[in-house]
């Protein structure tokens, strides 16, 4: 039975010139006894709905929708009639500020005065319990005396937390509770809320921008975008296999959970056009169709407990490649099996790295995924479409591949200009000053002069790392929506290197396409993938979340390829 | 903590010391002295009633003929002894003077601290409550434009209307001259009903201060956490208003009281004048026509000390109402 059921809430905040759209149209239920999580960065509304749940936003909040309690609709309550529920029934453990408790009331007051309120005890009875509570969240009873600026952030938070189990809620909500706090207390914290669950089995709703912290407690989460629940699932799930790009964004760019994986926040900001009716996420996201400019997706079940709102499924294919196979004949008649049975898939905005020792069929996979080899057998869709039948190579917004040697990818005797804009002039895309322009972007977003100087010189006279950039740049005036970057850094010295890297990783994150990247470097792969493919003797042996293949590789030869791995 | 207590102290001795000076030099920079007074003060001649033998005399007396410095060290010398000298008008000690004036002004300075204050967060706390609605805008507008008018204004129509047309209150003096009351009761009321004019005037004055600090800091407050904290607690709104909003708004309106009680001692000077209310307002405007530069020391001195007392003991008292605060 759900002990609470929010049904279609939406709250605006009106002010003088403008709506606030802080909570629009989210419906979610809690069983008896369950911890839900509610993540969101901030300003995605989180405290928002749960103040609504407590009757508690401001006067100028335009509430519509149902809040059911216990099957008793508490939304459309009068204050007076509210405050019965009011932490007897559901309490809030508020984010530790120096101004949540009353400065100028001791704390030990403040825990009691709900009891006061709600319970039938005696004043004596009340002060025991208190003292209960304190030693209950870890709290020396002595400091019920104390003023609250006299108590530490942590302190604070416990004394926070002993307010709210005062009346033994059914209900607790949660709100950024350890935000504030250092990773210490942060965990004391935490242990503390697992302790008490356990052991009163409270029903919780947990609210933090924090998804590592939420995922620690929670069994349930529901991802909440600018007032939208955007997914919603079983915690363990949404974390390995977040299906909303914007989830997928959040969960990548939380360190604790991507430990070696350099920090890229999603890139943008949350609209704040109160009038657009599209899809909340739509600025941002990279796998917008036509269709997310009009109307907002609804939220809807895509099995295993799991819903999601998004007009594309989530979090879409972009390339699979099935049961592909190519050999090369060696000169004594033999065959070597470059690629063996390989399958593979590549989502939207994805960044796969494959790795595997030289002459593990890795480029050859690479090649045959950018069309530029055919396979024995096997097929290759991009987009829904096979790749055989239409050369994504040649188009816009198609498939492009950098290889590893710049010196032999672009021409000597190619000035830096014809050789960038050589893939428009073949495949007749644009008029000529347009190319031009295209071109002078290009350089611009690989951080090369867009000058007639620079744009006159001949490739021969650039080094290896500008080479490499031209390179990069011609791939990047196809716009593609999946670059394969074929060993790309492993011809150009460290620095070098570091920088191409960042370079192109920079480049993925605000374009937001989708990444193959093919290197024997582990290192550098952790940097920047979400997903490493490990090849061996042409099969791909192993495949999975970075830090889950480099953490707890299940393969012998992948175990092999990390030990040895030379460190300092 | 020695070394804040010291500095306290030395700043406290300096801040006296700065005030003597000013209270001694000041008199003495007017024109005139106190014997080439005017028996009239309004037409402004300065008619001597001494011959200039009985002048210096007098002067010599009084230890005005010697150089100004002289005298300083003098009139610091016997303050030291507690001796404020003796006032040329009345011909007695300074400090029974002012003895004899001082409880009427405390009385009807407290009197309406205490009135203003009251009524000022009674009055805010509806405001407050009632923010943006009309009745919260009729009030400040009017309570406002009611603080442009002067004091001695006030107190002028007050007597026009209550005293003069209507005749409910006596038009000057704290007490009915030759008076003989049947009991404690009785001069009680005499004394209340003389006041009561003055007062209101001064408590009028200070409203719309009280009310408008009153007003803002409450709905200041009001946006706090702690106090959708309480809300939260289900605890009511009159818990809420009171415990927790009016509880921190009313700290910087103790501090005015407080604050007030000092520049009304020197305020009430003109409506105590207005209403012939023999406080040391009274008695300082005499002094200062008769150039009495004994007693015009010891009022100013009275006045500046209060003010001092004041401030310390709003300190005191903020630091126990606002356990965020020590001294």
């Amino acid at each position: 039975m759900s002990l609470l059921k929010i049904n279609d809430l939406k709250c605006h905040y009106q002010t003088d010139t403008h709506t606030v759209k802080a909570v629009d149209s989210v419906s979610f239920e809690i069983k008896e006894g369950e911890i839900l999580g509610i993540v969101g960065e901030s300003g995605s509304g989180k405290t928002t709905a749960a103040l609504s749940i407590m009757g508690l936003l401001p006067e100028n909040t335009a509430i519509k929708g149902e809040i059911i309690y216990n099957e008793k609709v508490i939304s459309s309550l009068s204050e007076a009639e509210m405050d019965r529920f009011r932490w007897k029934d559901i309490a809030i453990v508020f984010q530790n500020g120096i101004e949540v408790l009353n400065p100028v009331m001791k704390v030990g007051i403040q825990v009691m005065e709900p009891m006061n309120r709600h319970l039938d005890i005696s004043q004596d009875e009340t002060r025991g319990k208190c003292a209960d509570l304190f030693r209950a969240v870890h709290l020396d009873p002595k400091w019920m005396d104390s003023y609250p600026h006299q108590l530490s952030g942590g302190m604070r938070q416990r004394v926070l937390l002993a307010m709210a189990l005062s009346c033994d809620p059914k209900l607790l909500i949660l709100d950024e509770v350890t935000s504030a706090l250092d990773a210490f207390t942060r965990k004391e914290i935490r242990d503390l809320l697992v302790e008490l669950q356990k052991k009163n089995g409270y029903t919780m709703l947990m609210i933090s921008h924090d998804i590592t912290f939420v995922s620690s407690v929670a069994s349930r989460v529901a991802v909440m975008y600018s007032g939208r629940v955007v997914e919603t699932g079983p915690v363990k799930d949404i974390l390995v296999s977040p299906r909303h790009p914007y989830t997928r964004g959040l969960v990548h760019s939380t360190p604790d959970i991507f430990v070696y994986k350099d920090l890229w926040g999603i890139p943008g900001d949350i609209h704040t056009n109160s009038d657009f009716t599209g899809c909340p996420f739509f600025s941002r996201c990279n796998q917008k169709i036509k269709k997310c400019n009009e109307s907002a997706p609804e939220l809807v079940p895509v099995g295993d407990e799991r819903e999601i709102a998004c007009h594309r499924g989530g979090v879409a294919e972009l390339l699979k490649a099935n049961d592909l196979n190519y050999s090369y004949q060696l000169p004594d008649g033999h065959y070597l099996k470059a690629v063996n049975d390989v399958d593979l898939e590549i989502m939207e905005g994805e960044v796969l790295a494959i790795v595997g020792q030289t002459g593990s069929g890795k480029s050859t996979l690479a090649h045959i995924l950018a069309n530029v080899i055919k396979p024995e057998n096997g097929k290759v869709t991009f987009m829904n479409e096979s790749s055989n039948k239409a050369n994504y190579g040649n188009k816009l917004n198609g498939i492009q591949i950098v290889f590893q040697d710049p010196f032999n990818s672009t021409s000597n005797r190619f000035t830096v200009l014809d050789a960038i804009k050589e893939p428009l002039d073949i495949n007749k895309i644009w008029s000529k000053e347009e190319r031009v322009e295209m071109a002078k972007n290009a350089l611009e977003l690989v951080h090369l002069p867009c000058t007639d100087a620079f744009l006159n010189k001949y490739c021969g006279e650039l080094s290896g790392g500008q080479r490499q950039r031209v390179a990069l740049a011609r791939a990047m005036v196809m716009q593609p929506k999946l670059l394969i970057a074929d060993e790309v850094t492993s011809a150009l010295d460290v620095s070098t290197s570091a920088n191409v890297m960042r370079l192109l990783k920079g480049l993925q994150n605000r374009r937001g396409f989708a990444m193959i990247y093919i290197s024997h470097d582990l290192s550098m792969t952790l940097k920047i993938a979400d997903r490493i493919a490990v090849m061996n003797h042409g099969r791909i042996v192993e495949m999975g979340n970075s830090h889950e293949v480099m953490l707890s590789p299940s393969d012998e030869y992948t175990k092999r390829l990390i030990d040895s791995k030379i460190s300092v | 903590m020695r070394n804040d207590r010291n500095s306290f102290i030395f700043r406290l001795l300096l801040t006296l010391f700065v005030i003597l000076v000013i209270n001694f030099f000041l008199p003495r920079m007017m024109p005139g002295d106190p014997f080439s007074t005017t028996s009239d003060d309004d037409s402004g001649d300065e008619v001597i009633i001494m011959t200039e033998e009985q002048r210096q005399y007098y002067m010599n007396y009084y230890g005005l003929d010697k150089p100004v410095h002289e005298q300083f060290l003098v009139y610091l010398k016997n303050l030291l002894k507690a001796d404020l000298g003796r006032s040329i008008y009345y011909k007695m000690p300074v400090s029974d003077v002012i003895m004899l004036h001082l409880p009427w002004t405390m009385f009807i300075v407290l009197a309406s601290t205490v009135i203003s204050t009251i009524a000022g967060v009674i009055l805010g706390t509806f405001s407050a409550k009632n923010r943006k609605k009309g009745s919260d805008r009729i009030m400040m507008t009017g309570l406002i434009a009611f603080a442009e008018i002067p004091s001695f204004l006030l107190g002028l129509i007050m007597l026009l209307i209550f005293s003069v047309h209507l005749r409910l209150f006596p038009l000057a003096g704290a007490i009915t001259p030759f008076a003989h009351y049947s009991g404690l009761g009785e001069q009680l009321w005499d004394i209340l009903y003389h006041a009561c004019l003055p007062v209101m005037t001064l408590s009028l004055a200070q409203l719309t201060g009280v009310y408008l600090l009153t007003r803002n800091t409450l709905i200041t407050v009001t946006t706090k956490d702690y106090i959708r904290t309480a809300r939260a607690k289900g605890l009511g709104e009159k818990t809420v208003w009171t415990r927790h909003a009016l509880r921190n708004a009313l700290l910087p309106v103790v501090t005015r009281a407080g604050f007030m009680i000092g520049i009304m001692m020197g305020g009430v000077v003109l409506v105590e004048s207005v209403f012939s209310y023999p406080g040391i307002g009274m008695t300082l405007r005499s002094a200062v026509v008769g150039r009495d530069y004994p007693l015009i020391q010891g009022i100013l001195l009275v006045i500046a000390v209060s003010i001092l007392i004041c401030n310390l003991l709003v300190d005191k008292i903020y630091s126990k109402l606002d356990p965020r605060v020590t001294i």
